[in-house]
C-alpha cells in the first residue's frame, strides 16, 4: 500500500504547509473534533499520523467517505505530527477547517 | 463538506438501552434547542428484529416471525454511527417531537412506524437494515 518512500522534499513541504495553515487557518486537533467538523461538513482536510489505531483510523476514514472529505495519512507518528504542528503535545489525527494562505487543500487529496 | 446526517439515513445506535441496533433518521437538529443544546437527531429504529423465515414455515409462522418491534427516541450524534446505508419510508408525518411527550403518543407513534418497517421488510427490500449487526 505505500507507494515509493515518501520523497523528503514533499514531506518537507507538507510540513511547510501545515505550518502556514497553523499561522493563517482555522483547524481542530483530536480524535472528538475532527468527528465533529466531519459531522457539521465543516472540515474540508483531515490528516491522521501513521500510528492512529487501526479501528479509529477506519473510523475516520468512514465518515470523511461520507462527508466526502479528504484524508491525508502523514508519515509520521503523532509525536512528528504535533511537532509539524508547532505543538509540545501529540497530534493523532487533526481537520483543516480553512486553509488561511496555504494551497494544502488544494495540493494534498490528489496523492491521498 | 457534505452533510450526511440527514433524514432517511440509516444510523447504528451505539449508546444506551439501544446499542448495537439499527435506525433511521427521522428529523436532525444540527444546532440543538434549547432544551438540547447538542446535535441530536430523532431517530425511529428496531427493537426487535424479524426474525430469519424459512421456506418450510407455515403461512402462520412467517407471519409471527415477521414482526418487527420499534422505538422512537431523541439521540445525540456523538452516540450514533452514520452508515452508508438509506432507508426510504415516509415517517416525517407520525413521528414527531410532539410525539415523545406523552407515553401514549410515544406508543402509538412506535406502532406506526412497526407497521411501515414490517411492510418494508416483506417487501423484500433494504435486506441489510432488518437483519441483526453481530458484534
Amino acid at each position: 500500500m505505500v507507494t515509493a518512500k515518501k520523497t523528503k522534499k514533499t514531506h518537507e513541504s507538507i510540513n511547510n504547509r501545515l505550518a502556514l495553515v497553523m499561522k493563517s487557518g482555522k483547524y481542530t486537533l483530536g480524535y472528538k473534533t475532527v468527528l465533529r467538523t466531519l459531522r457539521n461538513s465543516k472540515g474540508k482536510l483531515i490528516i491522521i499520523s501513521n500510528n492512529c489505531p487501526p479501528l479509529r483510523k477506519s473510523e475516520i476514514e468512514y465518515y470523511a467517505m461520507l462527508a466526502k472529505v479528504g484524508v491525508h495519512h502523514y508519515t509520521g507518528n503523532n509525536v512528528e505530527l504535533g511537532t509539524a504542528c508547532g505543538k509540545f503535545h501529540r497530534v493523532s489525527c487533526l481537520s483543516i477547517i480553512d486553509a488561511g494562505d496555504s494551497d494544502i487543500i488544494k495540493s494534498l487529496p490528489g496523492d491521498h | 463538506m457534505v452533510k450526511f446526517l440527514k433524514p432517511n439515513k440509516a444510523v447504528i445506535v451505539l449508546q444506551g438501552r439501544y446499542a448495537g441496533r439499527k435506525a433511521v433518521i427521522v428529523k436532525s437538529f444540527d444546532d440543538g434547542t434549547r432544551d438540547r443544546a447538542y446535535g441530536h437527531c430523532l431517530v425511529a429504529g428496531i427493537k426487535k428484529y424479524p426474525a430469519k423465515v424459512v421456506r418450510k414455515d407455515s403461512a402462520k409462522k412467517t407471519a409471527k416471525k415477521s414482526r418487527v418491534k420499534c422505538f422512537v427516541k431523541l439521540v445525540n450524534y456523538r452516540h450514533l454511527m452514520p452508515t452508508r446505508y438509506t432507508l426510504d419510508v415516509d415517517l416525517k408525518d407520525t413521528v414527531t417531537l410532539d410525539a415523545l411527550q406523552t407515553r401514549d403518543k410515544k406508543i402509538a407513534a412506535a406502532k406506526e412506524t412497526k407497521a411501515k418497517f414490517e411492510e418494508r421488510f416483506k417487501s423484500g427490500k433494504n435486506r441489510w437494515f432488518f437483519t441483526k449487526l453481530r458484534f
